[in-house]
């Protein structure tokens, strides 16, 4: 019947193939994929027994006292197929959601579950089996195959303690990709690397806060460096060693090598003879020259002698040459990188000097400011600094602030509001074309009038229906929204107006389906 | 309209947890206990389920029961919420705060749980704060491979107090080693390595072909050669058709 995906085989079948082997985690990589998948699958299977049904219905219908409405219209479905004991579960859900949806797994009530990868970090849901829809996920900047770490910290949710003897792991092979199906290995298990990026905040707090002695540290010991230094150490003694047997093997050859006698010479002068006699390179000028050059060598006696061992021995010589360069290529490449770190954060320290935030080491307004901030640092310092925030009705700053390092998708869509944002596009445009970089200030009135819309009371209805984001994306901007609150009361420090201020937004964005459930 | 009757699986009559005798600590779990009270920084790399979550556990009740403080960091913050709840069942509300950049709560408490971030922000702004704090619990470590978030991990074992005790939990990974040596390196103080390559349930892996049919890896293997070959047949086929069209 309906094969929604059009996939073979399709998740009813594979639910087929693995029904003695329930319950299982269904990793696919798109929130819109789960619940495809869900819908697909609830078309056709039921697993629960008429005395689960009931304990479905009765857990939810307590979750649903707790917060009415917490399905609506758009989980409608999700509702039905909880009581077929399949579910979905993403990012995209609301809080609420998700927490249900864990409870029922929890309580073996749940014998599919569709879901992303986040949901095999952290708190362990153990399943009978796990099942990969595919091996290839969007990382956000392409289209890749699974890395090993990444297949076992979901694959190895496979395995109930004390239930089952193994933990069964499934992939289907897409029989219009074959080719994309996946085969991993924890013997391939990649090694951890070191990923430091140097941020304004963190050279403000080097410099405010830490010695030059702790800065050196953590320029010239930070993993990435360490690696680099341990693989160069290691690079090198092995180029020491090529070259010791470099030479040596360059003993091996008698005093004639590559003379006229020498079987080695020879044979390739015959070949280049050869190939000069061919039609096409006759007729070029200086091949009769080199033609009766090499007949003149050719005409010397070759020495009798054990030239096969030459032949190995030149082989081995060739081999090692070639070792020999590509590391003395890696060896570049290490000792460019291995300042990167002094350049990158002397970069930074001088666009913060450009910007008087420092001087020298020293720490001015903004830079004081900007210490306290861990998100966008540049661009809310400039905000609060150009009088931006300050002048503005609360619900515009809570318009302003939920765009900060909010990077729409390409299909997001949001209703806009009665709030002219063009200001601080043109602050931003000017940052960038002063030769800030753009990752340091990102920001979109995107979500904007879904901040503004909150702060004047609108219900969490009323934001889905400005928009065709999810539920938990709303509920995040809002909730990073709050973050960065925070962190401007405290940048605020003895300006009581500011931090007031914010400290209000921040109360009044904190409630009902944004505030964080049970804590 | 007609009602279709919906499938349903097979039942076997599982679901009952085999006996699992007296509860035992397993050889890593007490190797990473015995370190741990010997006041040695540690890192633990093991598949996921097989128990670091209990070393932590373990380790949070004694630096409790001795009166001083602990904080645990977590990899996301939708984490963190869910420990805190975890915590305060355990060891009791009071004992636990949070404290995750949009959510503070008891945050003088014993017990902290918190992200990364704010830990890293700790160290730099308000070490005094940690005075008291004994150890702090890194849970899945690999993350400092996370190009985003990494820098956290990083500056935040760089710069921690030299008087806390590093506790380094990991999925597995191979240079494990080689994360202790440079953290041994910029700290300078010993840190020691558990590696439990065994898993508490073994995997099995299997694939699945558009038939329904489950294979093993050579058997798969085979499977997705014959098919693109076939493939590559019918390729060539449609291509003989259309020239004779022509």
């Amino acid at each position: 019947m309906a094969n929604l995906t059009g996939s073979n085989p399709s998740c009813s079948e594979v639910i087929n193939s693995i029904q003695d082997h329930l319950p299982a985690l269904y990793f696919t990589f798109s929130r819109g994929k789960t619940e495809l998948l869900a819908d697909e699958l609830g078309r056709e299977w039921d697993f629960l027994l008429h005395s689960e049904k009931t304990r479905v219905k009765e857990i939810i219908g307590e979750a649903e006292k707790a917060q009415p409405g917490l399905f609506g219209t758009r989980r409608a479905k999700l509702k039905q197929i909880l009581a077929q004991g399949i579910a979905y579960h993403h990012a995209g859900l609301s809080p609420a959601i998700k927490d249900l949806v864990e409870r029922l797994y929890e309580a073996r009530l749940i014998y599919v579950l569709f879901c992303t990868e986040t949901f095999a970090v952290g708190v362990n849901f153990p399943a009978a089996s796990t099942v990969f829809e595919s091996c290839r996920k969007w990382d956000g900047r392409e289209f890749r195959g699974l890395m090993n770490r990444e297949f076992f910290q979901m694959a190895g949710r496979a395995g109930r303690r004390g239930f089952d003897p193994v933990g069964m792991v499934y992939s289907r092979i897409d029989d219009r990709f074959p080719e994309q199906t996946g085969f991993y290995s924890e013997d391939d298990i990649e090694p951890v690397r070191g990923r430091l990026t140097i941020s304004p905040n963190t050279v403000l707090s080097l410099l405010y806060w830490k010695t030059d002695e702790e800065i050196n540290l953590y320029l010239e010991k930070n993993l990435a460096v360490y690696q680099n230094n341990r693989e160069s150490w290691k690079i090198k003694r092995e180029l020491g060693e090529l070259e010791k047997r470099l030479a040596e093997i360059g003993g091996t050859f008698c005093r004639e090598v590559d003379t006229g006698s020498c079987y080695m010479l020879r044979s390739k002068l015959k070949k280049e003879l050869r190939s000069l006699s061919r039609k096409n390179k006759r007729e070029r000028p200086g091949t009769g020259d080199r033609r009766d050059e090499i007949r003149k060598l050719l005409k010397i006696q070759q020495k009798r002698c054990n030239h096969r061992a030459c032949s190995d021995a030149r082989r081995k010589q060739f081999d090692m040459l070639e070792r020999k360069s590509r590391i003395e290529r890696r060896i570049r490449v290490l000792g460019s990188h291995s300042r990167d770190y002094e350049r990158e954060f002397n970069g930074v320290w001088d666009m913060l000097e450009d910007m008087s935030y420092v001087k020298g080491r020293k720490l001015l307004p903004r830079g004081i400011f900007a210490l306290h901030l861990h998100v966008e640092e540049i661009l809310v310092t400039e905000l609060v600094f150009n009088g931006f925030i300050r002048d503005m009705p609360p619900a515009q700053v809570a318009a302003v602030l939920a765009g900060v390092d909010y990077v729409p998708g390409r299909d997001d869509f949001v209703e806009p509001g009665p709030y002219d944002l063009r200001e601080i596009d043109l602050l931003r445009k000017s940052l960038l074309r002063s030769g800030i970089p753009e990752n340091f200030c990102v920001w979109s009135s995107l979500p904007g009038s879904l901040a503004a819309a909150w702060y004047e009371g609108a219900s969490f209805e009323k934001l889905l229906s400005m928009t065709n984001l999810q539920e938990g994306d709303v509920f995040s901007t809002i909730r990073r929204e709050i973050d960065l609150l925070r962190q401007i009361e405290r940048a605020a420090g003895e300006d009581v107006e500011l931090r007031r201020q914010m400290e209000n937004i921040r109360r009044v964005l904190d409630r009902d389906e944004i505030a964080i459930p049970g804590i | 309209m007609t009602i279709k009757v919906k499938r349903r699986p097979r039942r076997k009559d599982a679901g009952q947890a085999a006996p699992q005798g007296p509860f035992r600590l397993d050889p890593f779990q007490e190797e990473a206990i015995r370190e741990l009270t010997e006041g040695h920084n540690l890192l633990v790399a093991a598949p996921t389920g097989t128990g670091k979550t209990l070393i932590a556990d373990m380790l949070i009740e004694k630096v409790l029961a001795g009166g001083r403080s602990i904080v645990y960091t977590s990899p996301i913050k939708a984490l963190s919420n869910q420990k805190y709840r975890d915590f305060a069942q355990k060891f009791g509300k009071e004992s636990v705060g949070l404290i995750t950049g949009d959510v503070s709560v008891n945050d003088r408490a014993p017990l902290l749980v918190m992200t990364t971030e704010i830990f890293r922000n700790w160290c730099f702004a308000n070490p005094e704060m940690l005075d008291q704090t004994t150890h702090v619990i890194f849970d899945e470590l690999h993350f400092l491979d996370d190009l985003e978030r990494g820098t956290a991990w990083e500056e935040s074992i760089i710069f921690a107090p030299a008087h806390i005790r590093v506790v380094g939990l990991s999925a597995t990974v191979p240079n494990i080693r080689e994360l202790s040596s440079w953290i041994a390196d910029v700290r300078n103080q010993e840190v020691k390595v558990i590696i439990e390559k065994r898993r508490a349930v073994p995997l099995d892996l299997y694939w699945i072909s558009a038939q329904g049919e489950t294979y093993n890896e050579p058997g798969a293997r085979e499977y997705i050669r014959q098919r693109m070959e076939m493939r590559k047949g019918r390729w060539a086929g449609s291509h003989n058709d259309s020239a004779e069209l022509v």
